[in-house]
């Protein structure tokens, strides 16, 4: 069978072109998520408060889609893992007066480490069954944080020290913000390495991958670690900003919560659900406070527009990005990073 | 263009294995174990039998039609939750007032005492037959057109969001309040075995098996249901006998629904009605499903009965909490020694999706 | 009967079929031959409805099939056999062939035509019962076929019977298509093995990179030159 040749194979100089168009587009989008506070009405404090929490779910939908998007697995119980970390980090603030910024550390490594023998144990499996794998992981580490009330005060609520010695919101957003940087940052080297090459190889044709020798167990493993990390590495933040912490952090409905993010923004392309995460939480945030009379309406939208998504434009946000500028710039080949797996 | 023909799974013929050594499986050692508990605590504690069978035969019938959607259309459905709180929602609303016409009327042994219940579990049966078809003609139908290569995968994903608004939509219009019944048969309850047993109880599980049997022959002997098996084994196959996939797979949501829906309403008086009460069975349905192999209708069924033992045994002996965390424990035991589940599954390709 | 007039069908990104013209009459056994890849098996599933012609059009007793779904056209008259047979690996034979039968309504019907597949093929009879998975590769085949009678079809297509079997099932194949042509059945089969058919089917088509380049009877394409060399390697 013939194979569809790349009839429009970028040249040198179109390629410099759209290295430098990304470069532009990302510094632009940085110093935007940077300078936003400053620009009413984000003045406010509880539109920081939104924006803080649109860069905590920017964050989460990054490591997600990390999984997601680049070895076709659905971490189907992350948020369980955002809760281990936030636990950890909390319990060693209160139980043993340890910084948060070390508890933060500590969580990512449990959840980690956690990850690791999850991973070990699921990912012989593949799709569905390792998804729903992970979802049952997830359940039984909330049930496991709620049935030991004497450690974790179970539903009760455990208040964790704040991270910061103030109640403004601004610094805790330049932490996040930084978090969420440093979390695109890395998971963007990995997947820049030999490492990412191996995992878009896997999650594109498990068979061709296996065939020219790549051992997929161990790269699903470490994709798969690598992104439960940073699911506690965020949960130590989420922990000692929230000041509280009930074992529904952890409920299958917060991943689903992040799953929609991801899946909106765009699958495979990590800045895709970072993007869409912020004005997505803007206005879940103003349709919380406008609306209280209608509980759950921002969830049913939520759900809605990822009904939408998968329906009629499986690529998402990104893609549609993508599609637009390639209208702009006709010439511009097709975006490396941008393209969804599904053809 | 010559592709071998896909070798067939080829099922093993039984004739041809000892029959000794037919049952000497894991999965029948299993089966075994649990047949000899249930009689074993039909003694010592009779009250686990009891529950055992009760809920058992109600995870039977949301996890058929788990499988059964999986089986035949290949939709991993994140949302079937949701048809066993529109199954308690309707029973709900429509049994209210007949549970109020029951009581105005004191003279005994009327009808209504006896069927009045039944019309709230028909009614729940219809409307999630309804909801199924519709969803798989408005939603299962454009995801098919735009989505082949990732379809198992997309389907779970649309199904969640579809269960997001389904709950939600269920808090915004009927708020979080519970909405059960104390009892639907206004009857003092019967001694078995030396245990007191409601009517409720004993109507449940005689309504899941009537039910099951029901299905299985609808499944076996009927021309339809012959049909959905056949597409669930070749797709292309049936439909060069001329069976038309789009009915089929109108009749398949409905009916996998409609399963859900009346044990969401034959439950009624245990699971209150509220947006979240479809989460519960809905995991242990999933859990039945991965445990028996995907898609395997008639293992799912006995895996039910094994899920319901095993979360029986976790309230009565180690508490209410922890019936998500040691049935999980025995299925990642059960996956690393038969990582297709204890039935196997017949659906192609499920690994690769 | 049916006539297929400049079809033009493909998978995505990768046209097979460039301008197919072909008429089958009543009664009549046709065939199709032509190497691997030349779109043999594509003009069939184009005809059964599972590759969708991109131009052109397919009439069947002059109504046109293009743009109607694989069952509709089962049920329209024509069965199919392909060449993955797709049977029900987990039924048993008696249960395929009455899913075979599944758009006839009148049971009587059904059950004086499953009494002439088993005449047709007598070991279909003895492993009635017998899974379909569990059968050998004639008995496969057989089942096939069988099914594809099920509905009484007017036209039977059939593709590469003789794919992966040995030469005594082959020939028994070959030896039941003949059998249902003296009954009367039309036939349009894709074969490989170009002498075997081209003696026993009454016309034939060559059809090579998605196109019809020789059409002729059995005996006169036996003695074409082209034929000949490229395919009998005289």
């Amino acid at each position: 069978m013939a194979t569809v040749t790349d009839m429009t194979a970028p040249t040198r100089t179109q390629a410099k072109a759209f290295a430098r168009r990304r470069m532009i587009f990302a510094t632009v989008l940085v110093a935007i998520v940077l300078v936003l506070p400053f620009i009413p009405p984000f003045t406010g404090q509880d539109y920081q408060r939104f924006l803080i929490t649109g860069a905590l779910m920017a964050a989460y939908a990054v490591a997600f889609d990390f999984t997601a998007g680049y070895i076709d697995i659905v971490n189907f119980g992350l948020a369980a893992f955002v809760g281990l970390g936030a636990y950890t980090s909390g319990l060693l603030a209160v139980d043993y007066g340890i910084s948060p910024w070390i508890g933060m550390v500590a969580g990512a490594f449990v959840a980690g480490v956690v990850g690791l023998l999850t991973g070990m144990l699921t990912l012989r499996l593949r799709g569905m069954y390792a998804a729903v794998m992970a979802w049952f992981v997830g359940l039984a580490l909330m049930g496991l944080v709620r049935n030991v009330p004497d450690i974790t005060r179970g539903s009760l609520g455990l208040s964790t020290p704040q991270l910061l010695n103030t109640s403004n919101n601004l610094p805790y957003y330049y932490v996040i913000v930084a978090l969420l940087f440093i979390t695109i940052g890395v998971l963007m080297m990995v997947i820049r390495s030999k490492i990412g090459l191996a995992f878009r190889a896997i999650g594109q044709n498990l068979a061709a991958a296996k065939a020219s020798g790549i051992n997929p167990t161990r790269y699903l493993v470490i994709n798969f670690t690598l992104s439960c990390a940073f699911a506690g590495l965020l949960g130590g933040f989420y922990a000692h900003y929230y000041g509280i912490l009930t074992p529904d952090v952890m409920a299958t409905s917060h991943t689903v919560e992040i799953l929609a993010v991801a899946y909106i923004g765009g699958r495979g392309t990590l800045w895709g659900p970072a993007v869409i995460a912020f004005p997505l939480m803007v206005i879940t945030g103003l349709l919380q406070a406008q609306l209280a009379s209608l509980p759950g309406l921002e969830l049913v939208l939520y759900g809605l527009l990822l009904i939408l998504v998968m329906v009629f434009r499986p690529s998402g946000f990104a893609g549609l990005v993508a599609s637009l500028s390639n209208r702009l710039w006709p010439a511009r080949p097709e975006a490396p990073t941008a393209s969804a797996p599904t053809p | 263009m010559t592709t071998t023909p896909a070798a067939a799974p080829a099922p093993t013929n039984l004739r041809s294995v000892p029959l000794v050594k037919r049952f000497l499986t894991l999965t029948w050692m299993i089966i075994g174990l649990m047949s000899a508990a249930l009689v074993v605590f039909a003694f010592v504690q009779p009250s686990i039998t009891v529950d055992t069978l009760v809920t058992g035969g109600m995870w039977a019938l949301m996890a058929a039609g788990l499988a059964l959607v999986f089986g035949v259309m290949n939709i991993s459905n994140f949302a079937h939750g949701e048809f066993f709180m529109i199954g308690s929602l309707v029973a709900y609303f429509v049994f209210t007032p007949i549970q109020n016409a029951m009581y105005d009327d004191p003279t005994g042994t009327s009808l209504l005492k006896i069927f009045g219940p039944f019309a709230g579990m028909i009614a729940a049966v219809a409307v999630g037959f309804l909801v199924g078809a519709v969803l798989e003609v408005v939603l299962f139908r454009r995801l098919r057109r735009v989505s082949k290569d990732q379809w198992v995968m997309n389907t779970f994903l649309l199904t969640a969001g579809l269960s997001v608004v389904l709950v939600n939509g269920d808090q915004l219009v009927f708020g979080t309040d519970f909405r059960g019944v104390s009892r639907y048969w206004d009857v003092p309850p019967v001694r078995i075995i030396g245990t007191s047993v409601s009517v409720d109880r004993i109507a449940a599980f005689v309504i899941a098996i009537v039910t099951i049997l029901l299905f299985s022959a609808f499944l076996r002997r009927s021309q339809t249901g012959r049909a959905m098996r056949a597409v669930a084994q070749d797709e292309a196959g049936a439909q060069m006998a001329g069976i038309s996939l789009n009915r089929i797979f109108i009749i398949t949501m409905g009916l996998s629904s409609a399963l859900a829906a009346l044990a969401g309403a034959a439950l009624l008086w245990l699971y209150p009605s509220s947006p979240t009460v479809g989460q519960q069975p809905l995991q242990l349905a999933w859990f039945v499903v991965i445990l028996a192999g995907l898609g395997n209708v008639q293992g799912a069924i006995i895996g039910a009965f094994i899920v319901s033992m095993l979360q029986t045994l976790s309230v009565y002996y180690i508490g209410v909490g922890w019936v998500d965390v040691l049935p999980t424990l025995f299925l990642i035991l059960i996956l690393l020694f038969k990582p297709s589940g204890l039935f196997g599954s017949e659906v192609k390709g499920v690994w690769e999706q | 009967m049916l006539k297929l007039t400049a079809i033009e069908a493909g998978y995505d990104l990768l046209q097979v079929l460039w301008g197919v013209d072909l008429h089958v009459e009543e009664g009549e056994f046709v065939a199709i031959l032509g190497p691997n890849g030349a779109g043999k098996t594509t003009t069939l599933r184009s005809i059964a409805g599972f590759v969708p012609p991109i131009r052109g059009s397919v009439t069947f007793r002059g109504k046109e099939l293009r743009g109607t779904l694989p069952y509709q056209i089962s049920r329209s008259g024509i069965g199919f056999v392909s060449e993955s047979l797709n049977l029900f690996p987990a039924m048993s034979i008696y249960e395929n062939l009455l899913v075979g039968a599944y758009s006839v309504k009148d049971k009587k019907a059904v059950a004086s035509t499953m009494d002439t597949v088993f005449e047709l093929f007598p070991r279909l009879l003895e492993r009635r019962d017998q899974l379909a998975g569990t059968l050998s590769g004639g008995e496969r085949k057989m089942l096939a076929i069988g099914r594809g009678l099920m509905p009484r079809p007017s036209l039977l297509l059939v593709d590469e019977p003789s794919l992966g079997l040995a030469p005594m099932p082959t020939l028994a194949t070959f030896e039941a298509l003949k059998t249902l042509r003296a009954r009367g059945m039309t036939i349009l089969l894709v074969e490989q093995n170009v002498n075997t058919t081209l003696q026993i089917v009454d016309r034939a088509y060559v059809l090579e990179q998605g196109r019809i380049v020789l059409e002729g009877t059995g005996a006169e394409l036996l003695g074409n030159t082209h034929v000949q060399e490229a395919y009998l390697g005289i």
